[in-house]
């Protein structure tokens, strides 16, 4: 009896499994801890983007500097040293 | 990373000084309609990002009918950063197009097209119909019946163009209908046929672009014109807003990932109110403004004809622009894009709404 129980208990299982299927899927990671860690990352992405950005900037600035004063420029014939 | 043994070795065999000083000697001209010229860039970015997302996906789709639709659920449930993959291709996919039609009407409101740049406007012109057609055969490799109907939607009203209509129609689907073989003829296209050739296209493109050099609005072409080198300059300004785009669309792949329908069952009917990706709204709402019948014709037959007939005199522009071929002013074809350009934005908008 006890066997014919819990195989007819495996059997509801499965089959409310089955009835249980989401028609819509999660698309994010389900368990909040997750979905936590993806907001975390994301803004942490955002601070990377935000400091390459600064990086760039700079250069970008340095390089015009040097190319309003002329220097950039290689002239030629240069006596070498060696 | 400094290595002279390295460096010295490669310049032993390779002699690239010669493009180093084409990099070095290329300028971009500054005016105030120069924001525009970083259009073309952003989109070679996002198809950049599209073709790696894509390669990634690729590993693990499943182009059969009757895994397809699975294959996507367990990308995006069971793959780590799966869903984000995906997500990322969608958006990037999505941007990338709202990018080629901004390209479009910058290119065509500044009249960057006239001569000697006409094949720089048309090889743009087909990147943008490949660039329509990735967005259908992509979204029709999800299965489900969203994508199934527009489709189906999609390849009947090609199939409405005289003469030419019924081989289109039979060729994109490979049956008498939308079958398992149009999604093996989708994952083809998408995968193989589509990228060899956006690929080709892109590079002609990118060299023409160079070859003619970036082009200068009439209106301002006559005053002294400063330039901006483009290495390093122009490169640098190019990356800042790639990573400005390249967050934009990590943050929409986070936080609004596309759905995914139902599995697509071919016997089943269409489900109601279905409406198609929005690049396609607005020849959607054009064709609900035809009736059924005109004149004892077929009326979806004659709106096909009138919209092939639109887009077909769009893509000859610079062969019709006869006053900005001669360097002059062209009010007339700046009011047919503005045209061109409103009635896009408002039938998408009354399609979105509808």
């Amino acid at each position: 009896m006890k066997k014919i129980l819990t195989s007819f208990a495996g059997m509801l299982i499965s089959v409310t499994d089955l009835f249980a299927q989401q028609d819509k899927f999660d698309l994010l990671p389900a368990a909040s801890y997750d979905r936590f860690i993806v907001y975390q990352n994301l803004v942490i992405f955002w601070i990377g983007i935000i400091g390459l950005i600064v990086i760039i900037k700079m250069k970008l600035k340095e390089v015009e500097r040097i190319q309003k004063m002329g220097i950039n420029k290689e002239e030629k014939n240069i006596p070498v040293l060696d | 990373m400094n290595c002279p043994r390295l460096k010295n070795w490669f310049w032993e065999r390779y002699n690239i000084d010669e493009i180093r000083d084409l990099v070095k000697q290329k300028s971009v001209p500054k005016h105030k309609y120069e924001i525009w010229y970083y259009t073309g860039g952003i989109t070679l970015f996002l198809f950049i990002i599209q073709f790696i997302t894509g390669m990634v996906l690729s590993f693990y789709y499943v182009p059969h009918f009757e895994h397809a639709h699975k294959s996507i659920i367990e990308i995006v449930t069971k793959l780590n950063m799966g869903w984000f993959f995906r997500s990322l291709h969608h958006w990037g996919a999505q941007i990338a197009i709202v990018m080629l039609f901004i390209h479009l009407w910058s290119t065509l409101l500044l009249k960057a097209y006239r001569k000697p740049r006409e094949f720089v406007w048309v090889s743009g012109f087909i990147l943008l119909g490949i660039a329509i057609f990735f967005g259908l055969s992509g979204y029709f490799l999800l299965w489900d019946e969203r994508a199934f109907a527009a489709v189906r939607v999609a390849t009947g009203g090609a199939g409405n163009l005289p003469v030419v209509g019924g081989f289109i129609k039979a060729f994109l689907r490979g049956d008498i209908d939308v079958t398992g073989d149009t999604l093996t003829r989708f994952y083809a296209f998408h995968v193989g046929i589509l990228p060899l050739v956006t690929f080709c296209l892109m590079v002609l493109h990118i060299l023409l672009v160079q070859y003619h050099g970036m082009s200068v609005p009439v209106s301002i072409k006559k005053e002294k014109l400063k330039e901006t080198p483009f290495f390093p300059n122009f490169v640098y300004k190019d990356l800042i807003i790639w990573l400005v785009m390249l967050g934009i669309v990590v943050t929409l792949a986070t936080l609004v990932p596309p759905e995914i329908g139902k599995k697509a069952d071919p016997l089943a009917p269409a489900p109601e109110n279905i409406k198609p990706e929005w690049y396609f709204l607005f020849l959607f709402q054009t064709l609900k403004l035809f009736p059924g019948e005109i004149l004892g014709l077929n009326g979806e037959t004659i709106a096909i004809l009138l919209i092939s007939a639109g887009i077909l005199f769009f893509f000859l522009i610079p062969f019709f622009d006869r006053k900005s071929q001669r360097e002059e002013r062209s009010t007339l074809f700046t009011w047919i894009g503005l045209i061109y350009f409103l009635y896009f934005v408002l039938m998408t908008i009354i399609g979105f709404i509808s």
